[in-house]
């Protein structure tokens, strides 16, 4: 149980089912604000729900939301797997 | 007359509170919620009459595309603000709410979706709430109609709040927590089965196959339904009481000659020839309202469903790798949907794409690749007799050309092609009467829009066949039909007839007396090498002069090109 042993990855390490903590949004200011009004911020816990093949989207669930995000947007996304 | 003004984020019932709110008649320049346009309607409360408008769906009222510069503007005009909030999200509609009060209108908030905020567990408590934002919230459900009532009792109680002082994004965010540490408490709760649908229609293993299935059954719906239609109500009330009727009265003024020949061409009363004697009162009005407004209707019933349960959202992730490949994403998929039914709000809903690189691959490639509904119709109509293959050879060359210039336009463009980032909203039971009204208000705008185009064509085309016009043209351009696309000169009626309607340009093929092969090829070109009018003054709103003179380059090269080669393939 070492709680300090925590590792920060991209968003797109997650594999479906799995959840994570959001600890940085990585873009600009505005693509920022953007991303907190459609629920994703900093501390929310999301799960990976669907992974488009060949590169496509991915579908994610934070809050009871789903949302689509590019793989190149959520690649700068950090989290920590839980 | 007061203006309120209806605001909210995407998704959260808007649309369906708002045409609770107002009577059948309701403007609508779009779609809610997929373009910049809005919708307008009235109402009467307690007594006085209000305008209502239903601002675009916004997350934040900071201009970071037109639809915000557009929600600004409106809000500022308005009188009252109701503003929606989506009690199952509250957190996250909490910024555009603060937004809003910060601005100092009378404002009301309608707290939406309250049974389902219920049921998966939310409690909140409205009064708190109210104290907090210091302006009234009235809960709300709007598929239902409960709390409806309540909200326009309570709309003189808007006011301006007293509580919330314009502030920066950081101390909006704070006081956001704040706010729903005090007055929201969520219980845990299980997936419920609309959760777990909803999984399965976006994974892709499963959600392919399913999406696969979706439009194949829609296709379906369409095609028999409208047939139904035609068969059993609209061919009926032609060949038996329109048809005879007009004949009789028309020719007891005009027994013959050139008034008699306009109005009802060669119709008699023994072969009436609603399709072919191309007068103004027989094949004016059997092409429209009897050859196209079944599929049109059939057309926005089955797209209003696709909207209204969610599933729209989820047919643009599962398509998004493949649109990537032609410079777009997922979100293109509304363009060509809509544009299947209409092009001019396909044109329109271009907008939601971000880049102009993004705008001019989704505009060229519907105009060009896109049938209309009204086009379909006729294509419909004038093949179907033989065989599947043909209509499936028209479909299949135009979906090969969509692809393949797509794959050119994204090498040829500069620009970005920016990626998907889109909520996939939950899905729900679309509310029936908002159903009916949307199918109703696009089916009422296609007529408007429709017959009177139709009626003026028929009507220059009899000018011009009387006045000779025709037979120089049709010799002018016999060298292309004729030597290079293999059909008959006389063709060009149709190509002409095509820059006003498409519909009843494909209608001017049939007398021509045209092989399947022609038919096929001149339905590809029709569709190919030029936009109605309606839709040409539409994309050269939204893409300027310029593009709109790369654009139409493109189609005319495209469309004799694949002319060309589908005359050495199929004659």
């Amino acid at each position: 149980m070492s709680g300090r042993d925590v590792k920060v990855t991209p968003l797109t390490a997650l594999l479906p089912g799995e959840k994570a903590r959001i600890v940085a949004l990585g873009h600009g200011k505005g693509r920022q604000r953007h991303l907190r009004t459609m629920g994703l911020m900093e501390g929310k816990i999301v799960e990976m729900v669907a992974m488009q093949p060949a590169r496509g989207p991915l579908v994610i669930n934070v809050d009871g939301t789903q949302i689509a995000i590019g793989l190149g947007m959520a690649r700068r996304i950090l989290i920590e797997k839980m | 007359m007061k203006r309120i003004s209806m605001m909210g984020c995407p998704n959260v019932g808007k649309s369906v509170l708002f045409s609770r709110l107002t009577g059948v008649n309701v403007i609508s320049s779009n779609y809610p919620g997929t373009t910049v346009d809005f919708t307008k309607g009235y109402t009467r409360i307690g007594g006085e009459k209000f305008e209502l408008i239903d601002v675009p769906g916004t997350y934040s009222l900071e201009p970071i595309s037109k639809a915000e510069e557009v929600a600004r503007t409106m809000l500022q005009e308005a009188d009252i603000i109701i503003n929606v909030v989506d009690a199952t999200h509250m957190e996250r509609n909490l910024y555009l709410t603060l937004e809003i009060l910060g601005m100092k209108k009378p404002t009301i908030i309608a707290l939406n979706l309250w049974d389902e905020a219920k049921h998966i567990g939310i409690d909140i408590d409205v009064r708190q709430l109210e104290k907090l934002l210091g302006v009234p919230v009235v809960p709300t459900c709007a598929i239902t109609g409960e709390g409806v009532k309540a909200l326009t009792l309570k709309l003189r109680a808007a006011k301006q709040s007293e509580q919330i002082k314009p502030m920066t994004e950081e101390e909006r965010w704070r006081k956001i927590g704040e706010i729903i540490r005090k007055v929201q408490v969520v219980h845990h709760r299980h997936h419920t089965i609309w959760e777990h649908i909803a999984d399965i229609t976006v994974k892709p293993a499963t959600g392919i196959p399913i999406a696969m299935i979706v439009i194949f059954l829609i296709f379906l719906f369409i095609i028999q339904i409208g047939n139904l239609i035609i068969e059993y109500l609209m061919d009926p009330i032609f060949y038996n009481y329109y048809g005879p009727w007009i004949v009789e009265f028309v020719t007891a003024f005009y027994p013959e000659g050139l008034v008699h020949e306009i109005l009802i061409g060669n119709s008699t009363l023994e072969s009436l020839n609603f399709t072919q004697s191309f007068g103004l009162l027989t094949t004016g009005l059997y092409v429209p309202f009897d050859m196209v407004l079944p599929f049109v209707v059939t057309f926005y019933i089955m797209l209003s469903l696709l909207e209204d349960t969610g599933y729209l959202p989820r047919l643009a992730v599962l398509v998004d790798t493949g649109l990537h490949k032609l410079g777009l994403h997922g979100s293109a998929i509304v363009p060509t949907i809509l544009g299947l039914g209409c092009n001019v709000p396909g044109a329109l809903a271009t907008r939601i794409m971000e880049t102009e690189k993004q705008r001019f691959i989704a505009a060229t490639l519907m105009a060009i690749a896109v049938p209309c509904m009204a086009q379909s119709a006729m294509i419909f109509g004038i093949l179907g007799k033989y065989g599947m293959r043909w209509i499936l050879m028209v479909y299949g060359t135009l979906a090969l050309l969509y692809i393949s210039l797509g794959l050119v336009l994204k090498r040829i463009i500069k620009g970005e092609s920016p990626e998907l980032l889109l909520e996939v909203p939950p899905y729900r039971k679309p509310d029936p009467v908002t159903l009916l009204k949307k199918t109703w208000t696009k089916a009422y705008g296609f007529l408007v829009e429709a017959v009177p185009f139709v009626l003026l064509g028929v009507f220059v085309m009899n000018l011009l066949y009387i006045s000779g016009v025709i037979e120089l043209l049709s010799g002018l351009f016999s060298p292309v039909l004729t030597t290079l696309l293999g059909l008959p000169k006389e063709a060009i009626v149709a190509l002409i007839m095509g820059f006003l309607r498409k519909d009843i340009a494909v209608g001017m093929l049939l007398p021509l007396g045209m092989t399947p092969q022609q038919l096929t090829i001149s339905c590809v070109i029709l569709s190919t090498y030029f936009p109605c009018v309606a839709t040409f003054v539409v994309l050269l709103k939204e893409l300027g002069i310029r593009d709109m003179l790369k654009a139409t380059g493109l189609m005319l090269i495209v469309s004799l090109t694949v002319g060309v080669l589908m005359r050495a393939i199929l004659i």
